[in-house]
């Protein structure tokens, strides 16, 4: 194994994310908050050992698949528990682990929170806060792949184990400039959604907050009743831009090359909006009664739908409230997730989409036991090894979330609770139902149930087999072992 | 898009068929910052590939209008059809042609159409059909023709040679430093720009001192390579007979050339009806029907005799053996052919003497005609060669406006390590360049060096 380029990796991901932490000093500067400080210290803490690692250039730069999820995975965890440093250096957030759930909450885009209390925390915690969504929303490694080109190739590897999706392509043949690409929407459109808050009223940094959460599908408030106190123009703008950030970012390459009809034909996308009016429309009639209003009715509903599906989790709204089938959708929802390329988390309308067609294939063979028949996505026929992998995904995705149902029940939380949480984490949504539901917290679990869910978001935001294999005993003698020449 | 403008350094390059040609390929060309896109109908090859380089990869059938649309054809600036089938290439190169209006080049590999290849070149509007066994014959007549060289490249179109030798023992170079041969004029028109001992390579400098078993490479006219290595004695007639085994295509274009020179041609091939075929097509020629593995056959056809020997099987390891045999058995030049790339470490090691190796050739003749479309975007390289299997290039640059390098005397540039000025070619005229010569507009400048990549005759400054 190359540990001396997963060294370098490390190294460049701790400079970068030093020179993000100088983003929240900027805010504590304007506010005049003192809570600055321990930013300013962090962010000099990370350049500094991000520069010491990357003085020793390793040998090469040769990077196969395993070495590629250890560096991913390495990343994020690395970025987590420095980026949880400020939080509890300033004590406003006491517990280092508390601390460290909600940084692991906010790269993975989850946004659940430990905290029963925001609007108290200082502007500089809040944002930096918001502004790890939109960091992982993307993903820093993508973002690494933007600035320094690593020669000798094979780095598509680190890109396939950030990028969510059963199979991740590329845009165009340089892997620099795919990324720089996907950045290039995804800030556009961030400044676009800020411009229009602050049109609908918001101020300059809620409106980056929001967007923050919104870019990265995150959904940490910056209010105690998330996006439930702005009027209805705002909560419709963030609506349309959740949904629009869980597309699957292909299809804006192909609008920015006017190629409307084949973004229109992507068939994920077609798949997305579906689930996401049908479901709409249950909600919106189960609640309609409730609300009493027409438009309050849609608004909430598509709201929440928008929120849920794209694993955002903002709330406009208590949902615990509302009847059954409604809820029911929702916990559906969670696990559908986004779609693949985009910055949403749960299992994936692609994924989804193949694991249906398989059980339909698998039907027709019972049919006629000796046909034969290929899964079809997208219009082409699917590889048997991508219809292997999202199967195994599928039992893996499953395995983990009963092992972790299981280690959090002893806590006796009650069923709903506990299931809802752990979906809640390995979806990366944020709010579950009940004690988590949207008024609720995680703040009351036991460290060690904090720790599955630590692990459950991480799991989730790389899809599983990254941070997996960093628990391969193989792995483990691999880097012990001496490198052999 | 105009951002994509602004990122663009290198060409947008298609290659269909992702064989050893087409790796070779992928790997040089990523390498030197250009945009690769993969077409082959093997999705574990894409797989494979878009794994080691930095390229996308589609899986289709490259002249099809709709895998080649998806490819970005629209945006390339280059098609290369390197795929098994000739017929196949032909059709990529001319669907590009018309879809993508972008340049193409084609492997064409029969000979049946290689008396054609000018003419169909120019029909089909191709900017290059590469023939590999062809490439690889003309390769090896040439070090026929020069039977004490191992390699033999030609520079400045045609004027300059770069020539590639083994230094014998008792050798009067043996023990002299590089500063010595030229005081003594036994070098005073030759430059040494490589020397590979023991499997390292270096570039020398006044100080370096030459020992028995030295690869030896160094530019010079064509009529001065020759008068030097007559002085340190050596051989420098070209060969009277050769022997060739196996009657493949590279041994018919081999043969074919060797005739027109006037050098006797034996080739021994094991099926009776390719050597009816080759009588026909080679009138010259001895043709004898036998198995050329066989050493009662081989020494019964003279190879003790015999001052060239080239084994041409379409088996690398019967080349090999047959290499090693001829070299026990007679004092024939040998000229070996090698297929397979992966064992190239191996292979040095070995004594064989030439080694070719067709694929390799093929790719250096394509990334030669990349980087010369590049020099008309924004690099002035002319030419570019491999040497000791490419750990250095021979770049050519042609001088086209003041620089930070012209009109200095070299010994004021502050050069980079591993870094020769071979020759300027002025005015027609070869000139080796010493400490007080300047580079000028209008040159052409051949570098040696162990960095790879150069773009810009600046760039060999320190």
């Amino acid at each position: 194994m190359n540990r001396s380029a997963i060294g370098y990796i490390l190294g460049y991901v701790l400079m970068v994310e030093g020179v993000l932490l100088m983003l929240p000093v900027v805010v504590a500067l304007i506010y005049q908050e003192q809570e600055g400080v321990w930013y300013f210290g962090t962010a000099f803490a990370c350049v500094l050992i991000g520069f010491l690692i990357t003085r020793r250039k390793p040998k090469s730069f040769l990077f196969y698949l395993k070495e590629g999820c250890v560096a991913t995975a390495l990343s994020w965890i690395v970025m987590s528990i420095m980026g949880a440093m400020p939080f509890w250096l300033s004590k406003e957030i006491p517990s280092y682990i508390d601390a460290l759930f909600e940084t692991i909450s906010g790269f993975t885009t989850t946004g659940a929170s430990i905290l029963s209390e925001v609007e108290s925390l200082s502007h500089t915690a809040l944002f930096w806060r918001s502004f790890t969504h939109w960091i992982g929303g993307m993903g820093v490694l993508v973002f690494l792949l933007m600035i320094i080109p690593l020669s000798g190739g094979s780095n598509m590897n680190l890109m396939r184990a950030e990028s969510p999706g059963p199979s991740v392509g590329k845009l165009v043949p340089r892997i620099q400039s795919t990324a720089q690409i996907l950045y290039v929407i995804y800030f556009g459109m961030t400044v676009v959604e800020t411009v229009l808050l602050i049109i609908g009223g918001m101020d300059v940094f809620e409106s980056l907050a929001t967007s923050f959460g919104t870019a990265g599908t995150g959904g940490f408030g910056i209010k105690n009743d998330s996006i439930g106190g702005y009027s209805s123009y705002i909560q419709w703008v963030v609506t349309i831009f959740m949904i629009l950030f869980g597309v699957n970012f292909n299809a804006y390459y192909m609008i920015l090359l006017k190629k409307w009809k084949k973004a229109v034909k992507m068939e994920e996308v077609r798949y997305y909006f579906f689930i996401i009016g049908i479901s709409i429309l249950i909600i919106f009639f189960n609640i309609l009664h409730l609300v009493g209003n027409v438009w309050d009715a849609l608004r909430h509903a598509a709201f929440q739908v928008g929120s849920i599906i794209t694993t955002t989790g903002f709330s406009t709204t208590d949902f615990e409230q509302w009847p059954q089938t409604s809820k029911t959708v929702l916990v559906l929802l969670m696990f559908i997730g986004a779609c693949a390329g985009s910055t949403g988390g749960g299992i994936k309308v692609s994924r989804i989409v193949i694991l249906v067609k398989t059980v339909g294939k698998e039907l027709h063979s019972y049919i006629h036991p000796k046909s034969i028949r290929k899964v079809k996505f997208e219009k082409k026929p699917v590889e048997h090894e991508v219809v292997r992998s999202t199967n195994v995904y599928f039992i893996a995705f499953m395995l983990i979330f009963a092992a972790s149902v299981l280690i959090v029940s002893f806590e006796g939380k009650g069923l709903v609770t506990t299931f809802t949480s752990v979906a809640a984490t390995i979806n990366n949504i944020g709010p579950g139902l009940e004690l988590v539901g949207p008024i609720g917290n995680f703040g009351s679990f036991h460290p060690i149930s904090k720790l599955v869910f630590m692990f459950d978001m991480l799991a989730g935001r790389l899809e599983l087999f990254p941070l997996l294999i960093l628990f391969h005993p193989a792995l483990w003698k691999d880097a012990i072992k001496k490198r052999k020449m | 898009m105009k951002k994509k403008n602004v990122l663009r350094k290198g060409l947008n390059i298609v290659i269909v068929g992702c064989g050893k040609v087409g790796e070779t390929l992928t790997e040089q060309l990523t390498r030197e910052g250009h945009d690769i896109t993969l077409i082959d109908k093997d999705a574990t090859k894409i797989h494979d590939l878009t794994n080691l380089y930095d390229v996308m990869g589609i899986v289709g059938t490259g002249a099809s209008y709709s895998v080649q649309m998806e490819a970005g054809i629209e945006d390339a600036d280059l098609l290369i059809a390197v795929t098994d089938s000739d017929e196949l290439n032909l059709l990529c190169c001319t669907v590009a042609k018309r879809v993508g209006d972008c340049a193409a080049i084609a492997r064409v590999r029969n000979p049946d159409y290689s008396e054609e290849i000018p003419y169909l070149r120019e029909k089909l509007g191709l900017a290059m059909i590469i023939n590999p066994e062809q490439a690889a014959a003309n390769e090896s007549a040439r070090l026929l023709y020069l039977p004490t060289a191992l390699e033999v490249h030609a520079f400045a179109h045609g004027q300059a040679e770069m020539v590639k030798f083994l230094l014998p023992e008792e050798n009067p170079l043996v023990g002299m430093t590089v500063a010595e041969t030229g005081k003594t004029g036994l070098s005073s028109e030759v430059l040494f720009c490589g020397i590979e001992r023991d499997g390292n390579m270096v570039i020398p400098d006044g100080s370096f001192q030459f020992e028995a078993g030295d690869k030896i490479a160094f530019v010079a006219s064509q009529k001065d390579a020759k008068t030097f290595l007559r002085r340190i004695g050596l051989q420098t007639n070209q060969v009277k007979d050769a022997m060739i085994i196996g009657g493949g295509k590279a041994a018919y274009y081999l043969a074919k050339r060797l005739l027109s020179v006037g050098i006797q041609v034996k080739i021994i091939e094991r099926n009776r009806q390719r050597c009816e075929e080759l009588t026909v097509l080679l009138p010259g020629a001895i043709v004898i029907n036998g198995d050329g593995t066989d050493t009662d056959l081989l020494k019964e056809e003279g190879l003790e005799h015999i001052q060239s020997f080239v084994p041409l099987t379409g088996i690398d390891e019967e080349n090999v053996l047959l290499t090693l045999h001829a070299r026990k058995v007679s004092n024939a030049k040998v000229v070996t052919k090698i297929n397979r790339l992966n064992f190239k470490t191996v292979i040095q090691e070995l004594d064989l003497g030439s080694v070719l190796y067709p694929k390799y050739i093929t790719a250096e003749a394509i990334i030669a005609y990349v980087r010369a479309r590049m020099a008309s975007l924004n690099s002035n390289v002319e030419t570019v060669s491999h040497l000791f299997e490419s750990r250095a290039e021979a770049v050519e640059f042609l001088v086209k406006e003041e620089s930070p390098v012209t009109g200095k005397p070299l010994m004021d540039l502050h050069l980079k390590s591993d870094l020769l000025v071979s020759y300027i070619f002025r005015d027609g005229k070869i000139i080796m360049p010493s400490g007080t010569d300047c580079i000028l507009v209008g040159d052409t400048v051949l570098i040696v060096t162990a960095h790879t990549g150069l773009r810009d005759l600046e760039d060999i400054l320190a």
